[in-house]
C-alpha cells in the first residue's frame, strides 16, 4: 500500500456537503413545481384548455318555404367553398399555381385573394365533387386550405317565386350592430321578399361545436356541442300551380297578378313580370351578372304588384259606382246620355266608344263601361267624396302584406292637392278621376283588397303570403249597393260585356276591365298602333264564383292594350287552374 | 490491512461481497428508466415513430455495458484514464472535422451505423482522469498549481465540446470538475478566483462565442415575453404542461400539451414536463425522491470506497448526475434559461442512457471493490 490512505478521510468528510447541497436543492425545485403545479396549477389548466379547445360555429339551417300544398319553393343544397389561411402556408406562390392546376386561372377580379389575403380567405365557392375529391387528396401537404361546406338556397322555381320569395345576402354591417350578437360577418340573411320579411323566424340560431386541436390548429376530436336550432319553416297560402301558370304567361309580357281569397286575404298567386333567377345572389355575385339583373329593361327586380302604382282607370267605377248609390246622387233606374262625348266644366269629354252608348243606367254603364256615365256621376259626387269611398276601398295606404317595399298609391282630394301641389283642386280633374285616370294611383295588391271587399260583401281583408290567422272588419259600405255593383260586374264578363273574353262555363266570374291611357289622346286611336310604351296598359279586376266568392284575380298588363283582350284572358286562365275545369 | 471477506474467486465470497453492495442506488436507477420508458412512450404516441422499443433497446444494450464496466476494476480504468482522456480528445476533435449536425450542434460522430455522442464519453474520461490526477494529488488542501492544473484538464474536452456549440454540454463540466475539486478541498481564494474566472468566461463566451439562438433562449429567460414563437415558446409550453398537471395529474396518454404536440422536445429533454402534466406533483415528487435515492446512495458508496481515486470518482459521476437532474428540472419550469440539458435515466437519447448506466457500473463497482487491498 502507498500513501493513499494519508488523506483519505478529509475528503470523505467533505461528501456528506454535497449530499446535503443535493438534497436541499431538490426540495427547493419540489417547492417550485409546487407552486407552479398546486398554487397556479387551475391557471395552468385553463391555459391548457385554452390552447387545445376552440369553437367552431354551426350554423343553422335555414327554414325552408312551402306553397299551401306542401312543395318546397326553396331548399338549402350543399355548397363546397375553398378556404385558404394564408398563414399556415409556407410559399403562396405555391399554394396559388396547386389550386389553379385544379380550378383553372383565377379571375382577374380576385386577383386581390392571393396577392394581398386578409385573415381566412374564399379562394373558390361552389366547387364541383371531382374538384373536392381532388383537392381532398393532396390536403395533408397543403394544410392552408380547407374545404368548407355550407348550404345554399336553392330557390326551385326560381323566376317564378322571385318577387315573392326574395333571395339572401351578406349581412351589412349596421345590421350585424343591431343583430345583438345574433349575426357575424359573412352570414346570409334576407334582402328582399319574404327572406327578408321572415329573416328571424327562418334563420333559427346558430349551434357551436367546440372542438380539441393539435398544435397545428387540425381538430382531433370533439369535446362538445350546443346543437343549432333550425330556422322554423314558412308554410304559404301561395297555390303554385296558380303562380306558375301566371308566371309563364306573363313570361314575355310586363305585368302583375294577384289572386287572394277574399275571404280571408290568403295570397294564392302574386306575380310580378319581367322575373329575374334569386340563384345568382345565393353564390357570389361577379359584377357583370349584377349589372345584367340591373340594366335589364323593364327592372326586373321591381316587384310590380305593391312596388309600382298604377292608374286603375275603368276598374275605378267599381268605388264611383258604389259611392253614387250610396250617397243617392243616382238610383239604380236613372239613365244618362252617353253620345260619344260630353261637355263637363266647358272641357269636352270622350267616351271609350265614339259612337256612344246611348241611354244607360248604373248596371249598363258598368257593363259597358261607359265613361260618360260616370264622368256624370264624378260631376254629382265631387272630389272629397270621391276620395272618402276610396279610402273606405282600401286605397290611399300600404294593404299590409308582409313584403316590404309596399307603395300606398294616391287618393287625391282637395286637401292633397293643396298640400302636394300649393293649388285648389281643379273641378276637371274630378272627371278624370271619376274614370280612374287623372293623379288617381292604385297598385295591383290595393286593387284585389278592394275587389274583396266587393266580394265578400264589405270586408276587409288583409292579404297575407304566410299562413295564420287572419282578421277580418266590417267597411263602412252598403251591403246593398256592393250588392248590384256585383250583379252588374257579373254582366260584365256573363251578358257579353266588356269582360267576356274571361268567361266559363262551369264557374260565374264577375269583374271589370280597364284600359288605361297612358298618354292623353285627343282621337279615338286604337292602342295596338301606337308604339309599345304610348300603349294602354290593361287591367280585369274579378272574382268568382259570383254567388259565393272563392278567388279574386286581378291581372295587369303594362301596356297590353285593351283589358278585354290583354287582361281578361290571363285572368281567366287563373280561374281554370284554380277550378280545375282544364 | 483488513480482510473481513473472502476472495473473489470463492463462490460463497462472491455472493456475499455482492450482498453488501448498496443496490439501492441501482434500484433507483431502474425505476427511473421504467418510469422514463412509460412516460417517452406517451410523449411519442403522436410522433411517426414510437420511441419505447428504441429507448427499451437503448436501456438494454446500456444495463449490457453497466455490467461489463462493473465487472472492471476501477483501479485498472483510473490506470488507463490518460490514454482514455487522450482518446476522447482525439474523438472530440474528429467530431469537429467530420461530424455532422444534429439539432443545431454538431456532436453526433457516426460510428458503425449508430450516433454515439463523444461528448458523453469525455465527461466518463474527464472523470476518470481528474479522480486519477487528484488522488494522487494527495493533500488535505489541494496546492494552486494543482488545482489549476485540474483545471486544465477539464477545460480541455470542455473547449473542444463548446466548439460544436454544444454549449449546455460543455457547461456541464464545470459542476463535475467543481464537485471533485471541492470534495478534494480547494482554498478560500482559490473559489474565489475561480468564481471571478468563470464569470469572466461567461462573458466572454455570451460576447464571442455563443451563437444567436443560443443568446436568444438566454433572453427570452429573462423575459420569456420577448420571443412567444421560440424559446419563449417552449417555456411557455412547458410551464403550462408542468401547471395544468396540477396535483394529481391529467391521467397517463392524457396530457394534452404533450399528446396534441403543443410541447416540442417532449420525449428529450422536456420529458419531465410531460410526467408533470401526466402525474401531477404527485409523480414530480416521486421522480425526485427517487433521484434522491440514487445521489444519496451514491454518496454513501463514496464515502465508504477503498480508496481517494474511488471516492473521486463517485464524486465526479454524481456531480455530472446530481447537476444534471437539478439543471433539466429547474429549466423546464424556467428557473434557469433552456438548453440541451437532457434529464438522466429518462429522457430519450442512446449514447446519455449508456453514459449513465456506465456511471452506474462504475459507481457499484467501486462499492463492490471498497473492501480489496485497502
Amino acid at each position: 500500500m502507498r500513501k493513499v490512505r494519508e488523506h483519505y478521510s478529509e475528503i470523505v468528510a467533505r461528501v456528506p456537503r454535497l449530499q446535503l447541497g443535493f438534497v436541499a436543492a431538490l426540495v427547493l425545485i419540489a417547492a417550485s413545481y409546487w407552486v407552479v403545479q398546486v398554487a397556479h396549477g387551475e391557471r395552468y389548466r385553463e391555459l391548457a384548455e385554452h390552447n387545445s379547445l376552440r369553437k367552431r360555429v354551426i350554423k343553422a339551417p335555414r327554414g325552408l318555404i312551402y306553397d299551401r300544398t306542401g312543395a318546397p319553393l326553396v331548399e338549402n343544397v350543399p355548397s363546397y367553398n375553398l378556404l385558404l389561411h394564408p398563414s399556415r402556408s409556407r410559399d403562396l406562390e405555391a399554394s396559388r399555381s396547386f389550386v389553379e392546376g385544379i380550378l383553372g386561372p383565377t379571375p382577374e377580379s380576385l386577383e386581390a385573394q392571393w396577392t394581398s389575403p386578409a385573415g381566412v380567405v374564399m379562394v373558390a365557392e361552389d366547387l364541383t365533387l371531382e374538384e373536392v375529391a381532388k383537392l381532398e387528396a393532396r390536403s395533408l401537404e397543403y394544410p392552408e386550405f380547407e374545404i368548407e361546406v355550407s348550404h345554399v338556397r336553392l330557390y326551385r322555381h326560381g323566376a317564378h317565386t322571385a318577387h315573392l320569395v326574395g333571395y339572401l345576402g351578406e349581412a351589412s354591417e349596421p345590421r350585424i350592430e343591431s343583430s345583438e350578437g345574433s349575426l357575424r360577418r359573412g352570414d346570409q340573411v334576407g334582402i328582399v321578399g319574404l327572406e327578408a320579411a321572415y329573416d328571424e323566424v327562418l334563420r333559427g340560431t346558430r349551434g357551436e361545436r367546440r372542438v380539441v386541436v393539435d398544435h397545428r390548429g387540425r381538430v382531433k376530436r370533439e369535446h362538445g356541442r350546443t346543437p343549432a336550432r333550425p330556422g322554423e319553416e314558412l308554410p304559404l297560402e301561395i297555390d303554385l300551380a296558380i303562380q306558375q301558370v301566371v308566371a309563364r304567361y306573363l313570361e314575355d309580357r310586363v305585368g302583375a297578378v294577384v289572386a287572394l281569397d277574399p275571404r280571408d286575404g290568403a295570397v294564392r298567386a302574386m306575380v310580378s313580370s319581367p322575373s329575374y333567377d334569386p340563384n345568382v345572389f345565393a353564390r357570389r355575385l361577379d359584377p357583370r351578372s349584377w349589372q345584367a339583373i340591373v340594366k335589364a329593361p323593364h327592372d326586373p327586380l321591381q316587384n310590380r304588384t305593391v312596388q309600382n302604382t298604377y292608374s286603375p282607370g275603368s276598374v275605378f267605377k267599381i268605388v264611383v259606382a258604389t259611392a253614387a248609390l250610396s250617397e243617392s246622387v243616382t238610383h239604380p233606374g236613372e239613365s244618362v246620355y252617353c253620345g260619344g262625348a260630353a261637355y263637363f266644366y266647358n272641357h269636352r269629354y270622350r267616351c271609350w266608344k265614339r259612337q256612344g252608348h246611348g241611354n244607360v243606367n248604373m248596371r249598363e254603364a258598368i257593363k259597358e263601361s261607359c265613361d260618360i256615365y260616370f264622368y256624370t256621376m264624378g260631376q254629382r259626387l265631387g272630389i272629397d267624396r270621391i276620395a272618402d269611398y276610396s279610402r273606405r276601398f282600401g286605397l290611399g295606404r300600404p294593404t299590409g302584406i308582409e313584403i316590404a317595399g309596399e307603395k300606398a298609391g294616391l287618393v287625391p282630394d282637395d286637401a292633397w292637392s293643396r298640400e302636394a301641389r300649393g293649388t285648389p283642386w281643379y273641378v276637371g280633374e274630378t272627371i278624370s278621376v271619376a274614370i280612374g285616370q287623372g293623379p288617381l294611383l292604385v297598385t295591383p295588391l290595393q286593387m284585389a283588397a278592394m275587389m274583396a271587399i266587393v266580394a265578400n260583401g264589405g270586408w276587409t281583408v288583409e292579404p297575407h303570403l304566410v299562413r295564420g290567422e287572419a282578421e277580418r272588419h266590417r267597411v263602412e259600405l252598403d251591403p246593398h249597393q256592393l250588392e248590384r255593383v256585383r250583379e252588374a260586374l257579373w254582366a260584365v264578363v256573363n251578358e257579353q260585356g266588356t269582360g267576356a273574353s274571361a268567361r266559363l262555363e262551369e264557374v260565374e266570374i264577375a269583374g271589370k276591365t280597364a284600359t288605361v291611357q297612358v298618354v292623353e289622346q285627343v282621337t279615338w286611336i286604337d292602342s295596338e298602333d301606337l308604339p309599345y310604351e304610348r300603349r294602354d296598359h290593361a287591367w280585369f279586376a274579378s272574382f268568382a264564383p259570383v254567388d259565393a266568392p272563392e278567388l279574386v284575380v286581378v291581372s295587369f298588363v303594362e301596356h297590353g292594350g285593351r283589358g278585354s283582350q290583354a287582361a281578361a284572358p290571363l285572368a281567366k286562365l287563373v280561374y281554370e287552374t284554380y277550378f280545375g275545369t282544364r | 490491512m483488513r480482510r473481513i471477506s473472502a476472495h473473489a474467486d470463492e463462490p460463497l465470497g462472491l455472493l456475499l461481497r455482492l450482498g453488501s453492495v448498496r443496490w439501492g442506488l441501482l434500484v433507483a436507477a431502474l425505476l427511473l428508466m421504467a418510469i422514463g420508458l412509460a412516460t417517452v412512450h406517451s410523449a411519442s404516441s403522436e410522433l411517426a415513430v414510437d420511441y419505447l422499443p428504441r429507448q427499451a433497446a437503448w436501456i438494454g444494450v446500456g444495463l449490457l455495458v453497466m455490467l461489463v464496466v462493473f465487472s472492471i476494476d476501477y483501479q485498472l480504468l483510473i490506470a488507463f484514464a490518460w490514454p482514455l482522456y487522450g482518446l476522447s480528445l482525439v474523438s472530440l476533435v474528429l467530431v469537429l472535422v467530420v461530424g455532422h449536425e444534429a439539432g443545431g450542434a454538431r456532436s453526433w460522430l457516426g460510428v458503425a451505423g449508430f450516433g454515439g455522442q463523444p461528448a458523453e464519453f469525455a465527461k466518463l474520461a474527464t472523470v476518470l482522469v481528474l479522480a486519477s490526477y487528484l488522488a494522487e494529488a494527495n493533500r488535505k488542501v489541494l496546492s494552486i498549481p494543482q488545482t489549476v492544473l485540474a483545471s486544465v484538464i477539464t477545460l480541455g474536452p470542455m473547449v473542444l465540446i463548446a466548439l460544436e456549440s454544444d454549449l449546455g454540454s460543455a457547461a456541464m463540466f464545470v459542476p463535475l470538475a467543481g464537485g471533485m475539486l471541492a470534495v478534494s478541498g480547494l482554498r478560500g481564494r482559490v473559489v474565489v478566483a475561480g468564481l471571478l474566472v468563470v464569470a469572466l468566461v461567461g462573458g466572454l463566451v455570451w460576447s464571442f462565442a455563443m451563437q444567436d439562438y443560443q443568446k436568444q433562449r438566454v433572453r427570452s429567460f429573462v423575459s420569456p415575453e420577448s420571443d412567444p414563437l421560440g424559446a419563449g415558446y417552449q417555456l411557455k409550453q412547458s410551464k403550462i404542461a408542468v401547471g395544468s398537471g396540477e396535483l394529481l395529474g391529467r391521467g397517463y396518454m392524457q396530457g394534452t400539451q404533450s399528446q396534441l404536440r403543443f410541447l416540442p422536445a417532449r420525449h428529450t429533454d422536456f420529458v419531465m414536463a410531460v410526467l408533470a402534466e401526466e402525474w401531477g406533483f404527485v409523480g414530480v415528487a416521486v421522480v425526485l425522491f427517487l433521484y434522491a435515492i440514487y445521489f444519496l446512495n451514491g454518496a454513501e458508496i463514496a464515502m465508504r470506497a477503498r480508496d481517494r481515486a474511488g471516492v473521486l470518482l463517485v464524486v465526479g459521476l454524481l456531480s455530472a448526475f446530481g447537476f444534471h437532474v437539478l439543471y433539466n428540472t429547474s429549466m423546464v419550469i424556467g428557473l434557469v434559461p433552456i438548453t440541451g440539458i437532457p434529464l438522466p435515466l429518462l429522457s430519450y437519447g442512446g449514447s446519455f442512457m449508456i453514459a449513465n448506466l456506465i456511471a452506474v457500473g462504475l459507481i457499484l463497482g467501486v462499492d463492490f471493490r471498497r473492501h480489496v487491498n485497502r
